[in-house]
């Protein structure tokens, strides 16, 4: 199989992701990236010419909802759930 | 099939003996992530028999389909702990109608694989062979369904996710036309592939589900109202000419069953669909791009897993994704962000489109010379737990006649349609979109002819 | 000797009730996370709503730029890790914004116009907020999902005062069109800059693009920052990196981010939870029939219809709601140059004294128009005009009621005069006798004497002219 993904490719993917990988998971998870990659060459044999891209399932009406406000009221329930606050603050440690 | 319902009624009042029953199985196949059914969602309301063929029925609910009160962990150590704030529209349709949601059931990590093994927070066997798996990623909602824990389940279908764990458990599973049922609730994976979908032990019950849980959502502007054509009976079933790599013992059920078919009076319309081996590779690209984006909010600053230390915002969200999520969720995310990445994307993302484009083109044409088109849902029965011949390459790989109705956003419903080696083996009848009706004809007539098989140590007259 | 090439991105906020994908309130000055719900957080399972307004007031915006407008406008999702972002990604548009190729004529300076081209203008949504607090962050999503449209100008204009006045302009044009509060203090328009110099004639140079800029004169004052900075390289012959810096409004300098910006690849890619939106023709006349005489164009026809001065159009043009009273005021009254004048001075200075707006004063346009017509007609003069004003804020009347009231009408009429000037004539019979024997000095005392009498209401060529008759 051609190995058509380096390892920096990877790596930029992945920092892109904001995955941090061990040497080792790049070298696991890197063979089936590739792997599928490959794959997915078989698509070139497709002739698509003319054929516009399906972007979404299907496209009915244009769908809009008015302009009103419904109150939050699981703003609270939303804020039990973050792991750190302060006063209804989400904190988040930043060592500069 | 009315008498299944009322005898569920009449079952799971008494309470005790359902429980029993329900943890007597659990503690065999371990469908559930969280059973609970004395948890009564204060929106539920009663709702007299008559009134709703789900009145008193209690389900399961895959657990990446949100329930107020109940975990909403998709499987993933990064949500483990996370009680959702709010209730999904199908579920909430359910519980309108007298239904009770009793647990959340076990799934691929954020509805990713084929096995349920990749659930980073339960393992989940065949009720049929405990050493096998139950299929998924709905595989918990296929087992608990199989094993008569709840007469039906909701899972979400994006590439097969219902329809493959159906048929390795021999129940019905629906994959609804694309935005008949509201995603509202459903955790992403691949938005524009995906639905929620039934799994259930009779069509008549799947289609009762279907018909309660369908409807246009504000909450959700994907979702349609679903608008079939005049009802016709299904005459021409297409099959494929060229039917290739099926495992012997589903070659041999779905041969029988053609000729069941041809027996009730069928045509058989033979077919070509010379995008399918293009399938797959149109699928992942497509399913994995959105789910780069879809699984970024993951991200440990508003729930889920927050790591022990970080030193500030960025090393928080690395550290939060990196132990949060599983293998194939971090390969599926890269392979993502990949075909994405500038450079790549006209030559892999759009390229998919286009392709997406060209399958349901191919689809468009078959439905001109067939009602509906059938095939093997999954080229093997259930296979075992660890099984290397399946690794997650091959696995993705035999997805290859589901994903088809992911990709074209028409209806498929697979049915149980015999056993091999005493494994179910499932069928798969796709329609066009919005007749579903079809589905249900078929998979209907074919169960007066090959009465579904009821799972070893199972009842469904609970009498016991 | 150079060239300066320098282009904004403007963000502003839609003037929307609820923020753009949910129905969450858009509102300043709120506690920290009272306006969010698991869809603007980004709860597993959420999926965005389209807000009409919003895409309906990003039309009318682009549609006010001249621009193209989409016939399917489609909203993708731009790609990037940031705390403020609870998706992670932000919905926004890319390939099919609602406007491209527009431009708009920008007044920039005395009797200058320039036409800036635009690029394109695309809604989407506004991250959170973030406060540093020593060692930690503190998150607010209260403002994550306002309504944000942007607008990006092409590389049109030649410096930091142009820009300043440019955006000073568009700040007016949204505040017309009523789209936007156009609020550089409170975030809800910001901007940043894109630079390059180049020797004159050579095209434009490497770009650096300027962020953190919050008012207007930062925008001049980063700009021309930046124009030294990149001049002197160019000078001393070092090579302009092609970054983004952020202005340091404690410094006055700009500073590079040194971010890793190379990798920034947002994979934009069409938003699968959202529809294209395509607008129907009742939609685009609904947009046609929002739109407004822009500022440029409406001070130049009120100096053309109403004859007012350079000064005068520019002040009564500042806002809409001015120039629509200033209209309806004229119009009502037949008189534009006084009442122009009239709002310059004293209605400006009671509204200072009274600390009202010109909306929340008890000057309506129609007693403005009143006022005036009552002075032009001569039914009073200067004096009790600016009496009257003054009586119109503290009671609260139409001045025809209060000069009836007060009996502040003119006397122009001899036989009213005429009893009055007798009395005055035999109080002060010594004075008379003074003036009538040469002492023309004396003459004004009396005219004053009348004045008094009758409270500053007698015509004083009227007096004049009785006091001319009596004395011979």
């Amino acid at each position: 199989m051609k190995h058509i993904m380096d390892i920096r490719e990877l790596e930029i993917t992945a920092e892109l992701a904001q995955i941090a990988l061990t040497p080792v998971e790049l070298e696991r998870l890197g063979r089936e990236v590739t792997q599928m990659v490959s794959y997915f060459e078989k698509m070139k044999e497709v002739d698509t010419d003319g054929l516009e891209p399906t972007t979404h399932a299907f496209v009915k009406a244009n769908r809009v909802r008015p302009d009103a406000v419904k109150p939050s009221t699981l703003a609270d329930a939303a804020l039990e759930r973050a792991p750190e606050l302060e006063d209804r603050f989400i904190v988040i440690p930043n060592v500069l | 099939m009315a008498k299944l319902e009322d005898s569920w009624r009449r079952f799971s009042e008494k309470a005790a003996s359902y429980t029993a029953y329900a943890k007597a199985w659990e503690a065999k196949i371990g469908a559930f992530l969280s059973f609970n059914p004395q948890h009564n969602p204060a929106s539920t309301s009663a709702v007299p028999a008559g009134q709703s063929p789900v009145a008193g029925l209690p389900f399961g609910v895959k657990d990446n389909i949100a329930v107020a009160g109940f975990p909403l962990t998709c499987g993933s150590k990064m949500l483990e702990g996370l009680t959702s704030p709010y209730t999904a529209t199908a579920v909430q349709k359910l519980i309108d109608g007298g239904a009770r949601p009793v647990g959340k059931t076990n799934l691929d990590e954020f509805g990713m694989g084929s096995s349920t093994d990749n659930s980073a927070l339960g393992k989940t066997n065949n009720p049929w062979d405990v050493t096998r798996v139950a299929g998924g990623s709905s595989g918990g909602s296929a087992a608990c369904v199989a094993a008569g824990q709840v007469p039906f389940a909701l899972g979400s279908d994006t590439g097969g996710s219902v329809r493959q764990p159906a048929a390795f458990c021999g129940v019905y599973g629906l994959k609804p036309t694309y935005g008949t049922v509201s995603r509202f609730g459903l955790t992403a994976y691949a938005s524009s592939l995906e639905v929620i979908g039934v799994l259930a032990t009779t069509v008549g019950l799947t289609r009762s589900v279907y018909d309660l849980i369908k409807g246009e959502d504000g909450n959700d502007q994907t979702s349609l109202k679903s608008e079939p054509g005049p009802a016709r009976p299904v005459r021409k079933i297409g099959i494929l000419k060229n039917l290739t790599g099926l495992a012997p013992g589903v070659e041999a059920v779905y041969r029988e069953s053609l000729a069941t078919l041809k027996k009730l009076g069928y045509t058989l319309v033979e077919v070509e669909l010379p995008t399918l081996e293009y399938a797959v590779s149109a699928y992942y690209t497509i399913a994995t791009a959105e789910a780069s984006a879809n699984l970024a909010r993951f991200n440990g600053i508003r729930y889920g897993l927050r790591p022990e230390y970080a030193e500030n915002p960025e090393d928080l969200i690395r550290k939060a994704r990196t132990a949060g999520f599983g293998d194939e969720v971090k390969t599926r995310i890269l392979l993502g962000s990949y075909v994405l990445r500038s450079g790549f994307q006209d030559q892999f993302y759009t390229k998919a489109q286009k392709v997406r484009t060209a399958i349901r083109r191919d689809f468009d044409r078959i439905f001109e010379e067939a009602d509906v088109f059938l095939s093997p849902t999954f080229p093997t029965t259930a296979f075992a737990h660890g099984d290397t011949t399946m690794t997650s390459f091959q696995q993705k790989l035999a997805d290859k006649f589901t994903v088809t109705a992911n990709l074209t956003g028409q209806p498929g419903l697979s049915f149980p349609a015999g056993l091999a080696d005493g494994l179910p083996v499932g069928l798969q009848v796709l329609a066009p979109v919005f007749e579903e009706g079809r589905l249900f004809e078929v998979a209907d007539r074919f169960a007066e002819a090959v009465p579904p098989a009821a799972c070893p140590g199972t009842s469904l007259d609970w009498s016991l | 000797m150079y060239d300066t090439f320098v282009g904004l991105e403007i963000h502003i906020h839609l003037l929307t009730k609820s923020k753009v994908f949910c129905s969450c309130k858009a509102h300043y000055g709120d506690e920290p996370n009272t306006n969010v719900c698991p869809v603007c957080l980004g709860y597993p399972g959420v999926l965005p709503v389209l807000n009409e307004e919003a895409i309906k007031l990003a039309y009318v915006v682009a549609q006010a730029l001249n621009c193209r407008l989409s016939p399917r406008t489609l909203f993708e999702r731009k790609n990037y890790f940031y705390p403020d972002l609870p998706k992670n990604y932000q919905i926004s548009q890319f390939r099919d914004p609602v406007g491209e190729n527009g431009f708009i004529d920008v007044p920039l300076g005395e009797g200058v116009t320039k036409r800036i081209r635009i690029h394109d203008v695309h809604l989407e949504e506004d991250a959170g907020k973030m406060i540093h607090a020593g060692d930690m962050s503190l998150c607010d999503y209260n403002r994550t999902g306002y309504p944000l449209l942007e607008i990006v100008t092409e590389p049109d204009l030649s410096g930091g005062e142009e820009a300043e006045r440019f955006l000073q302009y568009f700040q007016r044009v949204v505040r017309y069109l009523h789209v936007s509060d156009g609020n550089m203090e409170e975030g809800s328009l910001r901007c940043d800059a894109n630079i390059s110099i180049n020797k004159t004639g050579g095209g434009l140079g490497t770009k650096v693009e300027v962020k953190n800029l919050n008012s207007s004169r930062f925008v001049r004052k980063a700009l021309e920052f930046e124009f030294k900075r990149q001049s002197a390289q160019f000078e001393a012959g070092t090579r302009i990196v092609q970054e983004t810096r952020l202005w340091n409004e404690n410094r006055d300098v700009t500073e590079s981010m040194r971010s890793k910006e190379s990798s920034h690849d947002y994979r934009y890619f069409p938003e699968p939870d959202l529809p294209p939106f395509v607008p129907s023709g009742d939609f685009l006349r609904l947009v046609d029939s929002l739109q407004v005489e822009l500022p440029l164009a409406r001070r130049e026809r009120l100096k053309t219809t109403w004859g007012l001065s350079a000064e005068q159009a520019d002040f009564v043009s500042e806002s809409k709601s001015l120039a629509d009273y200033f209209e309806t005021t004229a119009k009502a009254s037949g008189q534009g140059a006084s009442v122009a004048n009239w709002l310059m001075g004293d209605v400006q200075k009671e509204l200072k004294h009274f600390d009202l707006t010109l909306e929340a004063s008890p000057l309506s346009s129609a007693r403005l128009a009143q006022l005036v017509t009552l002075l032009e007609s001569g039914r009073i003069h200067i004096k009790i005009a600016k009496q009257l004003l003054i009586a119109v804020f503290e009671e609260n009347k139409d001045p025809e009621t209060l000069v009836k009231e007060k009996g502040w009408e003119a006397i122009t009429t001899e036989s009213q005069l005429q009893p009055i000037l007798d009395k005055v004539f035999a109080e002060h019979s010594g004075v008379v006798d003074a003036i009538r024997a040469g002492d023309q000095r004396q003459k004004g005392f009396l005219v004053g004497q009348v004045m008094q009498a009758t409270g500053g209401r007698a015509a004083p060529a009227l007096v004049n002219q009785l006091l001319a008759k009596a004395l011979g």
